[in-house]
C-alpha cells in the first residue's frame, strides 16, 4: 500500500497544524508546531516530516493558509498599474464615498490599492447591455503597458467598466498585454463577473497584489513536499478546494481558507451525527467566530470585506466566503475598568504572549482566563496535560485588582467578568441567527476552539439552545481536520438581471445555467480532473425595483415551466423569512445566476471509541459559581466512554479544552466521543 | 412592594449592554423589514429607547448622523400633550418639525413601555417616509413656501390604542401618499420594530428584576454624563464664535447669515445661535430639534466619536436659538430641505472650535448634500426610473492631515453612493465620468483639502426631469490658519447645440436624448499657509496629477524638474523665499 495518506495542513499566525489519515488503515495522526513567520513553508515541511508520513505516502494534500489576508492587512503587496475605461479612472479612490466613522470629522478612507499615477486611462466602452460603444484603443493599451512597466509595476490590472455582461475588451486587452509584458496580467471578469465596478474592480487589484506572493509561496512548498503537482490542492473561502494552479491563478479564492476549515470540520461532526441544521462556534484565545448552517450547506455569500468593523468600512472582494461573523471576545479577552469605573471585558486581549497572568509568562492584565481559574472552573494547576503549568496566586492578585477597584469580592469579580463575556459571545451568535431572521433554538451549537466549549453551554442558557456538542477532534487541529472534510469545488457566478415574467425566461435560465456549468467543467477539466462532478444551481433574487437579494436553490436539469413556479414560490418563502414580508404580486428579478461544481471526496470518518473502560471516580473541586461555593466533580474527559451520561454541575477536562455543564444541564459521550450537552431546564 | 437591594456592578454592565444591544436590535429589525430603500438602503432612520419620564435618551442606534437626539423631543411631546392618557399598547405619530420633527417626511412612532401598570420607558423610531403628500411626488422639495405645501401633518396622535390600530388614523395615512403601500408597509415594520424592543425590555425585567433595570438605566445616563464630564476636561475652554453666510433659500437670492458663540467650562457646552439670520422663504429651514441634531454631531466629534451617546452624554450640551431664525423656524416655515440649514448649524460650531481642536476637528468641507434628482419615464420600455442621490465632495484638511476626498457630507453616514454600473442598468443613462474633480482644484494649504467629485450622466432615453439642489456654492468652505478657501458645488446642465448652463439649484427640469448633466462638488478647506507644505508632497501631488505644475509653482512655491519628475530644491527655496517676502 502506498500513497494511502491525505493530509490537512492549516498555517495560522502562532501554530502550524497537520492531520494526516489513511482511509485504508484508519491511522490517524496530529502534529502541531510553531508557524515560522520568515519562511512559512519551512514550518510546513517540519510538520510534515514530524507526521512521519513520507512523500511516497502522500496522496493529497489539502493547504490552508493566511498568506493572501496577511499581505493584504500587511501591506506587504506587489506594485500594481492599473488600467481602465476613461473616465473611471477614480473609482478605487472614490469607493462608495460611505463615512463608516461616522462623527470622526478627521476620517481617512481605506488607502487605494493603486496610487493614481498607476491608474491609467484608455479609450474604450462598453454598455449596460453588453454591446459595445468603443472599440478597444489598442494603442493606447501598448502606451499604458509600456509606462506602467517603466515605473516598475509587478502585475498589471484591467477593470473596464460593464465587463461584467461583455468580456471582450478586457479580453482584447489582456491579449495585447500577455503578449509584450513579463509581468502577471489579471482581467477583472476572470476574477469576477458580478456588477458594480468598485467592488469588482477591488477584488481584481488586490488579486493581482497578492498574486506574485502567494505563487512563490506555493511553488516553493510544493518543490518541496511532492515531485506531483496534482496531489496538491489549496483551501478556498467557500469550503472548498482547487489545486494549487488555480490558487496561483486566483489567490483572492483563498483569503479566508484558514477559518473556513473550522465550519467545514463543525459540518462533518454534525453530518456524522446526524444533525443538518447548526451554529459552529469557534471559541478563540482572542476573538470568537460563529456561522450558522442550515441542511449541512454552509451559507456562501459574495459580500465580504477584508478589514471591516465597526468603524471601518474595509476592501470589498467580492468572491464566494462562507458567512461567519466575528467579535472581540476570546479566552485572552482582558478585563478593564473604563473611564467612568464600570467593569469591560475585551476587545483587547492578551494573545499569546504574553497571555493570561496565570501562564506567568509576564503578562499582568486579568483576562477570562484568569478569572476562570480563580473561579475554579478552569484547573488551577495545570493545562495541556501539565505542559503549561498554572499560576492561581498571579491570577488572583490580578482579579483582585479589578475586585477592588469596583468594591466587590474577589470570587464576585471574577465570576462577573466570565458573566460578560459570555454575554459578548452569545451575541456573535445573535448576529448570525436572530439578526437575520432564525430562532437559535431551532439549532444545535457545535462548539470548538480553545475557549468555544468553555463558552457554549453558558451561551446555551442564555439563547435557550438545547443541545450542544463538542467534538471529539481536539480544538487544536479541529480546522486542519475539516480541511480533510472538503471537497474539490469551483464555481461561477454573473450577474445578468432578468426578470421572471420575461416571455423567454425559459430560453435564458437554460442558456445561463448551461454556458455557466459548462465553464465550470472545464475549470476541472483544467486539473486533468475526470472524476464525476455534481452541478449546483443557485440565483440571487429580488423583488423588482429593490436592492437587496437572497440566495435560492435552483432545480438541475432542463428548466421548465414548473420550475419557475417552484423557483417563484422558493424566493417568495426565503424572503418572507429573513425580511417578514412577501410581496406576491411583484415583478420578481434574478441578478446572479450562480453555479457551483463539486466532486466529494472519501470523508474522513469519525472513529468509534471502544467502550471497555470504566471512568476513574472523578474528583471533587471547590469551584464559585451562581454566587456561591461547590463542590464540582471533576472529570478526565479521554477516560469516558461511549455511553457515559452525567448530570450538571460537572466539569469535563482534556489537554486541550475544558468543557463545563451547568445546573439544569446534563451531558453524555456519544459513540464517537463526542460529549453532547443537553438543557433539562423546564 | 418592591425591595431595593445594591445591584452588582457586573449585572449592571450587562443590562446595559442589553438595553445597547435592544436599540440596535430594534434599528436591524426596521431595516431588515421595511419595503422602502430610504430605509433599508439609505439608512435614513434612527431608533432609541427613552426613560419613562419621556426626557432622557437612554440608547440610540442612528443610520446617519442628522438623526443624532432627535428622539427625545418626541417622547417628552406624547408626555406633555398626553399625560396620564398614556396607555400600554398604545403608539403615538407625530412628524411636525417646529415642536419634535426635522421634515414631513420623517415620520417618529412613540411606543410606552409597560411592565404590569408601570411606565418604564419609550420605544422611539423616527424615519424618512417615501410619501407623504403635498406639492410633489416624494413631498420633499426645494420650491415650497410653507409647510402647507410638504404633505400631510400628524401632530402626536394615536395610531394604535391599547394595541388596536386606529383605522381611521390608517386611512388617513393611505389617503394622503401617493404610495400607500409602501408607506403602510414601513409603518407595520416600524411598529414591529418597536415591539422588538419592548421584549427585549420585558425579558431583562423578567431575569433581573423592575429595581435593577431602572437603577441600571439611571446608571446608564449618570455614566454618560460623568463620561461626557471627564472628556470636556480634554477640550479647550473659553468663548469661541464665528460667522458664516448660507448661499440662499431657493425662493430668493439673498444670502442668510450664520453666527455663534459657543462658550465651553467644566460643566457646560453652551451653543448660541443668537444673531443667525431670520427664517428663510425657502424650504432650508432647520427646524429646532434637526439643529439640536446637527450641534450633537459636532459635539460628538469633539467629545467622543466612539461612544454609545444617550442623554446623560448630551446633559452638558445647552443650545439657544432665538425663535423665528433660520435654525428655530415657526409655523407656517417651510422645512422640507431642512438638511441644508442643519448642515450649517454643526458647521458653523465646528468652524469656531476647529483652530482651537485641531487633533479633532479639520477644516470646512463642502458640507451640501447636492441632494440630486433625475427621473421619469424611460419611452423605450414605458418604464418609470428615478436616480435620488447626494453627492460626495471634498473634506477639509487637518492639522496634519490632508483632507479627504469624495466623501458623503456630515449630515450623511453610512450612506453608499450607487454604482455606476448599476445605474447603467437600471435607468436610461451613461455614466461618462465619475471621478475626482481636480479641475476646479481644492483648498490649498500646508495640509490640501481634499478633491470633490464630478458625475456626468448622457441621458439615452427621449425626456427627463432633472433637480438639483447645492448649497456653498457661492461660500465654499473655509480654510484654518492661512490655509485657503475650498471650492464651490454646482451643477452645469449640456443641451445639445447650447452652450453649457452652470446653476445651483434648479426644480424639475427638463433634459433631452443627447443632453448631460454634470454633478460637480467642490474641495474642501485647506489648513495652514500652502507655502510651508512638505515639498515632497507637493511633487507627490504633481506626480498624481492632483495638482499641475503650474499650482505646484504658484501657490506652493515648488519647483519640478519636468524630465524627472523630481523636486528642484535650489529653485524652490529661491521661490519661496521671494513669495513670503
Amino acid at each position: 500500500m502506498v500513497s494511502s495518506y491525505r493530509v490537512g495542513i492549516d498555517i495560522g499566525g502562532a501554530f502550524t497544524d497537520l492531520v494526516a489519515y489513511d482511509s485504508a488503515t484508519k491511522d490517524l495522526r496530529w502534529v502541531k508546531v510553531e508557524s515560522t513567520p520568515l519562511e512559512l513553508s519551512e514550518g510546513v515541511v517540519d510538520c510534515i516530516n514530524r507526521s512521519n508520513v513520507t512523500q511516497s505516502e502522500v496522496e493529497q494534500i489539502i493547504h490552508g493558509q493566511t498568506v493572501v489576508i496577511n499581505t493584504i492587512i500587511e501591506r506587504k503587496g506587489v506594485n500594481v498599474g492599473l488600467i481602465t475605461t476613461s473616465g473611471h479612472r477614480d473609482v478605487l479612490e472614490i469607493q462608495r464615498a460611505n463615512r463608516r466613522d461616522m462623527y470622526n470629522f478627521k476620517y481617512r478612507k481605506p488607502e487605494s490599492i493603486v496610487p493614481r499615477h498607476l491608474r491609467l486611462e484608455i479609450d474604450e466602452r462598453t454598455m449596460a447591455d453588453g454591446t459595445i460603444l468603443k472599440e478597444l484603443n489598442g494603442v493606447q493599451v501598448e502606451e499604458a503597458s509600456r509606462t506602467l512597466v517603466e515605473k516598475g509595476v509587478d502585475a498589471i490590472c484591467v477593470s473596464f467598466m460593464n465587463s461584467y455582461v461583455n468580456p471582450l475588451n478586457e479580453r482584447k486587452a489582456g491579449d495585447i498585454l500577455r503578449n509584450s509584458v513579463d509581468v502577471p496580467v489579471v482581467l477583472s471578469h476572470e476574477v469576477t463577473r458580478e456588477w458594480r465596478e468598485y467592488e469588482r474592480f477591488s477584488t481584481a487589484t488586490l488579486n493581482a497584489y497578492v498574486l506574485p506572493i502567494l505563487e512563490n509561496y506555493l511553488n516553493r512548498l510544493q518543490n518541496s513536499v511532492t515531485d506531483d503537482p496534482r496531489k496538491c490542492m489549496a483551501m478556498t473561502s467557500d469550503g472548498g478546494m482547487v489545486s494549487f494552479d488555480f490558487a496561483r491563478k486566483y489567490p483572492i479564492y483563498t483569503v479566508e481558507s484558514g477559518p473556513v476549515a473550522g465550519v467545514m470540520g463543525a459540518i462533518s461532526v454534525a453530518e456524522a451525527i446526524g444533525e443538518k441544521d447548526i451554529i459552529a462556534l469557534d471559541g478563540g484565545s482572542t476573538t470568537t467566530k460563529a456561522s450558522l448552517i442550515e441542511g449541512l450547506n454552509p451559507e456562501v455569500t459574495t459580500e465580504y470585506y477584508v478589514e471591516r468593523d465597526r468603524f471601518r468600512p474595509g476592501y470589498p472582494i467580492m468572491v464566494p466566503v462562507v458567512r461567519t461573523v466575528e467579535i472581540g471576545n476570546g479566552g485572552t479577552s482582558i478585563a478593564w475598568i473604563d473611564e467612568v469605573g464600570r467593569i469591560r471585558v475585551g476587545p483587547r486581549a492578551a494573545g499569546a504572549y504574553p497571555g493570561p497572568v496565570c501562564y506567568g509568562k509576564g503578562g499582568d492584565k486579568p483576562t477570562l482566563t484568569d478569572a476562570y481559574v480563580v473561579t475554579g472552573m478552569l484547573n488551577p494547576e495545570y493545562l495541556l496535560a501539565g505542559e503549561l503549568p498554572i499560576h492561581k496566586d498571579l491570577a488572583t492578585k490580578a482579579i483582585e485588582g479589578i475586585a477592588s477597584e469596583l468594591g466587590t469580592g474577589l470570587m464576585e469579580a471574577a465570576e462577573g467578568i466570565i458573566k460578560l463575556a459570555n454575554e459578548n459571545a452569545a451575541y456573535a451568535i445573535d448576529l448570525v441567527s436572530v439578526q437575520r431572521g432564525y430562532d437559535p433554538r431551532d439549532f444545535t451549537l457545535i462548539a470548538y476552539g480553545g475557549s468555544g466549549p468553555m463558552f457554549a453551554p453558558f451561551i446555551s442558557e442564555e439563547l435557550e439552545i438545547g443541545k450542544i456538542v463538542v467534538p471529539a477532534i481536539p480544538p487544536g487541529v479541529f480546522s486542519a481536520w475539516g480541511m480533510l472534510n472538503t471537497d474539490v469545488r469551483h464555481s461561477s457566478i454573473q450577474t445578468n438581471i432578468t426578470r421572471l415574467d420575461a416571455p423567454n425566461i425559459l430560453k435564458i435560465l437554460n442558456k445561463s445555467y448551461g454556458d455557466l456549468e459548462e465553464e465550470v467543467a472545464k475549470m476541472f477539466q483544467s486539473e486533468g480532473n475526470q472524476k464525476t462532478t455534481v452541478m449546483e444551481r443557485y440565483a440571487d433574487i429580488r423583488y423588482y425595483g429593490q436592492e437587496h437579494t437572497v440566495k435560492v436553490t435552483i432545480p438541475s436539469g432542463k428548466l421548465t415551466e414548473k420550475d419557475v413556479k417552484t423557483i417563484l414560490e422558493a424566493f417568495h418563502d426565503t424572503h418572507e423569512r429573513e425580511y417578514e414580508f412577501r410581496l406576491p404580486d411583484d415583478a420578481v428579478e434574478i441578478v446572479n445566476f450562480h453555479v457551483v461544481g463539486l466532486q466529494r471526496v472519501q470523508k474522513l470518518e469519525l472513529t468509534e471509541i471502544v467502550n471497555d473502560s470504566t471512568p476513574g471516580e472523578p474528583q471533587d473541586r471547590t469551584v464559585y459559581i451562581n454566587g456561591g461555593y461547590e463542590a464540582i466533580p471533576v472529570y478526565e474527559r479521554p477516560e469516558l466512554p461511549a455511553g457515559f451520561d452525567l448530570n450538571g454541575p460537572a466539569i469535563l477536562e482534556d489537554p486541550t479544552a475544558t468543557i463545563i455543564v451547568l445546573h439544569e444541564q446534563k451531558a453524555s459521550v456519544d459513540r464517537f466521543g463526542n460529549v453532547v450537552i443537553w438543557s433539562v431546564r423546564k | 412592594m418592591t425591595i431595593k437591594h445594591e445591584t452588582s456592578p457586573f449585572t449592571l454592565e450587562i443590562i446595559k449592554n442589553g438595553l445597547i444591544v435592544a436599540s440596535e436590535e430594534m434599528f436591524y429589525a426596521w431595516g431588515r423589514t421595511a419595503k422602502s430603500p430610504v430605509i433599508y438602503e439609505v439608512l435614513d432612520y434612527a431608533v432609541g429607547i427613552i426613560d419613562a419620564s419621556g426626557e432622557k435618551l437612554v440608547t440610540q442606534a442612528p443610520g446617519i448622523p442628522g438623526f443624532t437626539g432627535v428622539l427625545d423631543f418626541a417622547a417628552k411631546e406624547v408626555v406633555d400633550m398626553w399625560g396620564e392618557d398614556v396607555q400600554p399598547g398604545d403608539v403615538f405619530v407625530s412628524n411636525v418639525p417646529y415642536d419634535s420633527g426635522t421634515h414631513l417626511n420623517d415620520v417618529t412612532l412613540i411606543m410606552p413601555i409597560h411592565h404590569g401598570e408601570k411606565r418604564i420607558g419609550f420605544a422611539v423610531a423616527k424615519g424618512h417616509w417615501s410619501e407623504v403628500g403635498g406639492m410633489h411626488f416624494g413631498s420633499w422639495t426645494s420650491d415650497s413656501t410653507e409647510i402647507y405645501q410638504e404633505g400631510i401633518q400628524y401632530p402626536c396622535i394615536k395610531l394604535y390604542e391599547e394595541g388596536k390600530p386606529n383605522r381611521s388614523i390608517i386611512e388617513i395615512i393611505k389617503y394622503n401618499s401617493r404610495m400607500p403601500d409602501f408607506v403602510l408597509g414601513d409603518m407595520y415594520a416600524q411598529v414591529a420594530s418597536m415591539r422588538v424592543a419592548e421584549r427585549r425590555m420585558k425579558r431583562l425585567v423578567d431575569k433581573y428584576g423592575l429595581e435593577t433595570i431602572l437603577t441600571s438605566m439611571d446608571k446608564l445616563l449618570e455614566d454618560g454624563e460623568n463620561y461626557a464630564k471627564l472628556k470636556m476636561k480634554e477640550i479647550p475652554k473659553g468663548t469661541f464664535t464665528a460667522e458664516d453666510w448660507i448661499d440662499d433659500d431657493g425662493i430668493t437670492d439673498d444670502p442668510i447669515p450664520v453666527k455663534v458663540e459657543v462658550k465651553i467650562t467644566d460643566e457646560e457646552f453652551l451653543v448660541d445661535f443668537t444673531g443667525s439670520g431670520k427664517q428663510a422663504a425657502g424650504s432650508i429651514n432647520s427646524a429646532y430639534p434637526s439643529t439640536v441634531s446637527g450641534v450633537r454631531e459636532t459635539y460628538m466629534a469633539m467629545i467622543d466619536p466612539y461612544t454609545h451617546p444617550n442623554g446623560g452624554f448630551f446633559a452638558p450640551l445647552n443650545i439657544i436659538v432665538p425663535k423665528g431664525t433660520v435654525f428655530n423656524p415657526q409655523r407656517p416655515a417651510p422645512t422640507s430641505t431642512f438638511w441644508e440649514g442643519m448642515s450649517h448649524a454643526a458647521d458653523i460650531v465646528w468652524k469656531a472650535l476647529a483652530p482651537h481642536a485641531p487633533e479633532k476637528l479639520s477644516a470646512g468641507h463642502f458640507l451640501s448634500i447636492e441632494a440630486t434628482i433625475l427621473g421619469g419615464i424611460d419611452d423605450r420600455t414605458m418604464t418609470p426610473f428615478a436616480i435620488v442621490e447626494p453627492q460626495p465632495g471634498g473634506w477639509g484638511a487637518g492639522i496634519d492631515m490632508d483632507g479627504e476626498s469624495a466623501l458623503v457630507a456630515c449630515g450623511d453616514g453610512e450612506t453608499y453612493i450607487a454604482s455606476s454600473e448599476v445605474y447603467e442598468r437600471r435607468t436610461p443613462i451613461i455614466v461618462e465620468r465619475y471621478a475626482l474633480n481636480t479641475e476646479d482644484e481644492t483648498g490649498h494649504g500646508r495640509y490640501r483639502g481634499g478633491f470633490g467629485a464630478v458625475r456626468n450622466y448622457r441621458l439615452l432615453c427621449s425626456e427627463a426631469s432633472f433637480t438639483v439642489t447645492a448649497g456653498r456654492s457661492k461660500y465654499p468652505p473655509w480654510g484654518v490658519e492661512g490655509g485657503m478657501k475650498g471650492t464651490p458645488n454646482y451643477a452645469v446642465i449640456y443641451h445639445q447645440g447650447e452652450e453649457p448652463k452652470r446653476v445651483m439649484k434648479i426644480a424639475a427640469h427638463k433634459v433631452r436624448k443627447g443632453d448631460m448633466v454634470s454633478l460637480v462638488t467642490g474641495g474642501g478647506g485647506g489648513w495652514g499657509d500652502p507655502l510651508k507644505r512638505d515639498p515632497d508632497l507637493v511633487v507627490n501631488d504633481v506626480l498624481n496629477e492632483y495638482i499641475t505644475a503650474e499650482v505646484a509653482r504658484n501657490t506652493y512655491g515648488v519647483e519640478i524638474d519636468p524630465d524627472t519628475m523630481t523636486l528642484n530644491l535650489i529653485k524652490t527655496r529661491k521661490l519661496r523665499n521671494s513669495k513670503s517676502s
